[in-house]
C-alpha cells in the first residue's frame, strides 16, 4: 500500500546527517523566495538538479521532471500574462501578448516550482523512512504527525504508481483496429483513470488504519525505535555545510 | 485445554448505503478454539470468511461498518471492550489481500514496526528482524519495496512479521494462495508446530491440507458446522460447486484462426529500485510457444519472473535482448498490447467505470465496426455467460464478481492470446475452470500462471516451469 520515495545509491547525499538534510531543505525552499537574481535562482536550481543527478542517478531525475512537465507547461503558458507593464516582447496589433518582465516573472515561478519540487524529492530519495522520522522526531515533532508526514509522502507514489497501472490497463484494452488518439480522447480517457485512482486511494484508507491498528499503534508502552542516527557522526559539520551552503548562494546571487 | 478463542451467537450486517435491506453475513454462529489447535475453516467465496476474521481481530466493525451482535473472546479478552492494539500479541492476522496490509516502505521496517509498538530494546528487535528473514528466505530482500515484490514473497513477509511477533493464536487467511511447492510445504511445518494455536481460513481444500489440523469446519450457509469430514468436504465441494463435471471438458472450442505466439532468445533484466545491494533479478527464455486453442500452465517459484515475463508477452515490458512474434513476425510492444489480453492478478486495476455496463462496453465503443445495437447485444450476450447484472456497480461487486468482470472483459475483446495472472487465487475452482472456458471457446490460447498442482491438473495440458533464472519445458 505504501510506494518507497527512497532510491537506493552511494552518493554523498546518502551519508549527510538526515537531521542536518531537512534543515538544508528548509533553508532551500526559502532561498528561493529571497530576492534574487534569476540567472542566480537558474543557476542554483541546476545546481540542486546536477546534485540529485549525482546522488541518485538519471531515471530518477527524468521520472521527477516528468511527473511536473504538465504544472510546469501550465505555469510557462499563463504566468506572463499576468504581468501586463514593461518592455513589449510580443505583441498582435496594438494587444501586448507576453512583455520582459512577464516572461521573466514566468521563468522565476517555474524555477521555484522546479527547485523545491527538486530539494524535497532529495530529501526523501535519499533517506530511509525509518530515520526521516527519527530526524522529524529530532526536530520536535510528535511520533503521530511524523508518521502522517512519512505516510503522506509514500501515499503519493503510491498513487502516482496505480495511475501508471490502470493507465497499463487501459492500453490493454484499446480495440484491436482503434486509430491515434487524438487530445479530446486522451482528456476523456483521463476521467475514468482519475476515478479509477481515487476509487483505490479511498479503498487504502481503511486497509490502512486497520493495519496500522494491528500492528500496534495505540498501545500504552512507549515505542521504541529500531532505527537509529548513532551512525551518522558529523551532525555539527553537517548543520554548518547546509547553512553554508545557502548563505553562499545568496552572497553570490543577492539581487 | 484453555480456550484461545469462543464466538457465541454471532450475527453481523454490513452497512446498507442505498437504503436496501441488507441481509445479515453471518447468523447464529458459534466457534470455539482451544489453545493449541490447529483448525481449518473453509467456505465458499463471499459468505463470510475475512469479515469473520476481520472480527477476530478487532478491526470490523470498527473500520468496515455494520451491525455487530453476540459476543467474541480471544484468550479472555472481550473484544467489545478490546482495541486492536492489544491484540498486538495475542492475534496474529495474514490477509487474503497482503498488499492492504503493508504500512512501511521497507520488508524490515515492515517488521520493525509492530516490534517497536511493544517496546522492544533495538538489539531484540534486530535478533527477531534477522531471524524471521532468514526463516521466510528474505534476507536478501530486507531493503525492498512492498511494489517490488511477487505476491508470494509479500505473503512471506507477513508471515515473517508473525513469526517476530509470535502472537497467541495465527489466524491466516487464503495464506496457501501464492506461496509456492517450497514455501507451502515450509508453512505446513510451521503450523504443524506443537503448541501454536492456527486457524486457517480457506475457500478451497488444497492437497497440502491433508492431515495437517486437528479439526476440519465449514462455513455454511450464515454458521459454522462441524461433521465427519468426508461429509463436510463433500457438503463443500457442492457448495462450491466443483463436484460439477469440469467446464474445460465440456467447453466447445470454435477456432476461427490459428495464430502463435512465440518468444526467442529472450533476456529480462530488472534491478529493484529500493535495493541495489539485492542481485539484479534476470530471466532468459531460449524458447517458447503457444498456439491458439490450448491452455499452457506456467509455475515457478515466487519471485522468478513469471508476472516479468507476462509482461513482456503482452508489450508492457520492453525485453534487454531478444524476439516476440506472432504468427512469425516479430511483433512490436503496441501490437502485443492489442494482441495479448493480460487478466492482472487484481482486477480492480482492470475495472474503472461505474456501471457493469459501461465497463463492459467501453472497448466495444472504441471499435469502428460495431453499431449500437451491435454493441448493446455483445454486453447483454457476455453479462449473461459471465453472470452478471448490468446496472450493478463493480466497485460494491463481490471478488469473484470482479474477477468474472475482468474475464468478460476480456471476452469481449476477443483476444487471441490471454495470460491469466493466478486465476485461481481467491476464486473456487469451478469458478476459475468456467472463467477460461468462457474465454477458450473462440479457440484463444490461455497461458495460467498457477502454483497449484490441484488446479494445473484439472487444467491439464503442457506446461513450462521458471527454475534458477530459466524458463523450460515442466
Amino acid at each position: 500500500m505504501n510506494t518507497s520515495t527512497f532510491v537506493d545509491g552511494r552518493g554523498w547525499l546518502y551519508r549527510f546527517d538526515p537531521r542536518a538534510k531537512i534543515l538544508l531543505m528548509i533553508l532551500l525552499c526559502v532561498f528561493f523566495f529571497l530576492p534574487i537574481t534569476l540567472v542566480g535562482l537558474a543557476v542554483s536550481v541546476l545546481l540542486v538538479i546536477a546534485v540529485g543527478w549525482h546522488n541518485t542517478g538519471t531515471r530518477n531525475m527524468v521520472s521527477v521532471l516528468k511527473s511536473i512537465t504538465p504544472m510546469l507547461l501550465f505555469m510557462l503558458l499563463f504566468a506572463p500574462f499576468n504581468v501586463r507593464g514593461g518592455e513589449v516582447l510580443l505583441s498582435i496589433g496594438s494587444v501586448t501578448i507576453i512583455t520582459v518582465e512577464g516572461a521573466a516573472q514566468a521563468l522565476r515561478l517555474a524555477c521555484r516550482f522546479i527547485g523545491i519540487t527538486y530539494v524535497c524529492t532529495l530529501l526523501f530519495a535519499t533517506t530511509v523512512m525509518g530515520e526521516l522520522m527519527l530526524a522529524l522526531r529530532f526536530w520536535r515533532l510528535p511520533y503521530k504527525a511524523a508518521l502522517v508526514v512519512t505516510l503522506s509522502f509514500s501515499s503519493i507514489p503510491f498513487i502516482a504508481e496505480s495511475f501508471s497501472q490502470i493507465g497499463e490497463s487501459h492500453s490493454l484494452r484499446e480495440a484491436a483496429d482503434e486509430e491515434k488518439k487524438n487530445y479530446i480522447q486522451r482528456l476523456k480517457d483521463l476521467l475514468p483513470t482519475l476515478t479509477s485512482v481515487l476509487v483505490v486511494a479511498l479503498r487504502s484508507i481503511p486497509n490502512l488504519a486497520m493495519s496500522l491498528e494491528m500492528r500496534g499503534l495505540g498501545r500504552s508502552e512507549t515505542r521504541s525505535s529500531y532505527r537509529s542516527l548513532d551512525s551518522y557522526t558529523h551532525l555539527f559539520t553537517d548543520f554548518v555545510i547546509s547553512i553554508t551552503i545557502v548563505t553562499v548562494l545568496w552572497l553570490i546571487f543577492k539581487a | 485445554m484453555a480456550t484461545a478463542l469462543t464466538i457465541t451467537n454471532l450475527r453481523f450486517t454490513y452497512r446498507s448505503y442505498d437504503g436496501i435491506e441488507v441481509e445479515p453475513l453471518l447468523s447464529n454462529l458459534n466457534l470455539t478454539i482451544g489453545e493449541g489447535e490447529r483448525v481449518l475453516l473453509l467456505a465458499p467465496f463471499d459468505k463470510g470468511k475475512t469479515t469473520l476474521a476481520k472480527i477476530i481481530c478487532g478491526v470490523c466493525p470498527k473500520y468496515f461498518p455494520g451491525a455487530l451482535e453476540g459476543s467474541v473472546s480471544v484468550f479472555g479478552h472481550d473484544l467489545s471492550l478490546t482495541e486492536p492494539w492489544q491484540l498486538l500479541t495475542e492475534v496474529g492476522y495474514v490477509s487474503q489481500n497482503p498488499a492492504e496490509q503493508f504500512i512501511a516502505t521497507t520488508v524490515e521496517e515492515e517488521i520493525a514496526f509492530p516490534l517497536e509498538s511493544l517496546g522492544l530494546v533495538q538489539s531484540e528487535m534486530a535478533e527477531r528482524i534477522d531471524w524471521a528473514l532468514e526463516k521466510w528466505g528474505l534476507t536478501h530482500l530486507r531493503d525492498a519495496n512492498e511494489s517490488e515484490l511477487s505476491g508470494g514473497e509479500r505473503k512471506r513477509v507477513l508471515l515473517a512479521i508473525q513469526d517476530a511477533i509470535a502472537p497467541r493464536l495465527w489466524l491466516l487467511d487464503e495464506v496457501f494462495d501464492d506461496l509456492d511447492v517450497e514455501w507451502r510445504a515450509h508453512l505446513q511445518q510451521v503450523i504443524a508446530q506443537e503448541g501454536r494455536t492456527t486457524l486457517v481460513l480457506a475457500s478451497r481444500y488444497l492437497d497440502e491440507f491433508a492431515d495437517l489440523f486437528d479439526r476440519v469446519l465449514l462455513l455454511d450457509g450464515k454458521s459454522v458446522v462441524e461433521m465427519e469430514r468426508g461429509d463436510l468436504l463433500d457438503r463443500f465441494a457442492h457448495l462450491s460447486g466443483d463436484d460439477r463435471p469440469n467446464p474445460l471438458g465440456a467447453a466447445p472450442i470454435e477456432p476461427r484462426h490459428t495464430h502463435t505466439l512465440a518468444v526467442e532468445d529472450l533476456v529480462v533484466e530488472r534491478r529493484r529500485r529500493n535495493a541495489l545491494r539485492a542481485a539484479p533479478f534476470e530471466l532468459v527464455v531460449e524458447g517458447f510457444e503457444l498456439q491458439s486453442g490450448e491452455v499452457v500452465t506456467l509455475t515457478g517459484a515466487n519471485g522468478s519472473g513469471k508476472s516479468s515475463f507476462s509482461r513482456l508477452l503482452c508489450g508492457l515490458d520492453e525485453p534487454k535482448s531478444g524476439i516476440i512474434s506472432i504468427d512469425g513476425v516479430p511483433t512490436s510492444s503496441k501490437a502485443l498490447n492489442r494482441t495479448v489480453g493480460y487478466l492482472f492478478q487484481n482486477p480492480d486495476l482492470q475495472i474503472f467505470l461505474p456501471t457493469v455496463e459501461e465497463e463492459l462496453a467501453w472497448s466495444l465503443k472504441r471499435r469502428s465496426d460495431l453499431s449500437s445495437r451491435e454493441i448493446k447485444d455483445l454486453v447483454s450476450e457476455a453479462a449473461e455467460l459471465f453472470g452478471l447484472t448490468l446496472t450493478d456497480t463493480p466497485t460494491t461487486m463481490s471478488y469473484p464478481g470482479r474477477k468474472a468482470l475482468q474475464a468478460a472483459v476480456y471476452y469481449l475483446l476477443d483476444r487471441p492470446f490471454y495470460i491469466l495472472d493466478e486465476l485461481d487465487s481467491a476464486l473456487t475452482y469451478h469458478s476459475a475452470l468456467t472463467i477460461i472456458a468462457h474465454l477458450r471457446r473462440r479457440g484463444a490460447a490461455i497461458l495460467l500462471i498457477t502454483h497449484d498442482r490441484l488446479f494445473a491438473s484439472k487444467v491439464g495440458g503442457r506446461g513450462y516451469t521458471i527454475e534458477e533464472g530459466r524458463l523450460r519445458d515442466a
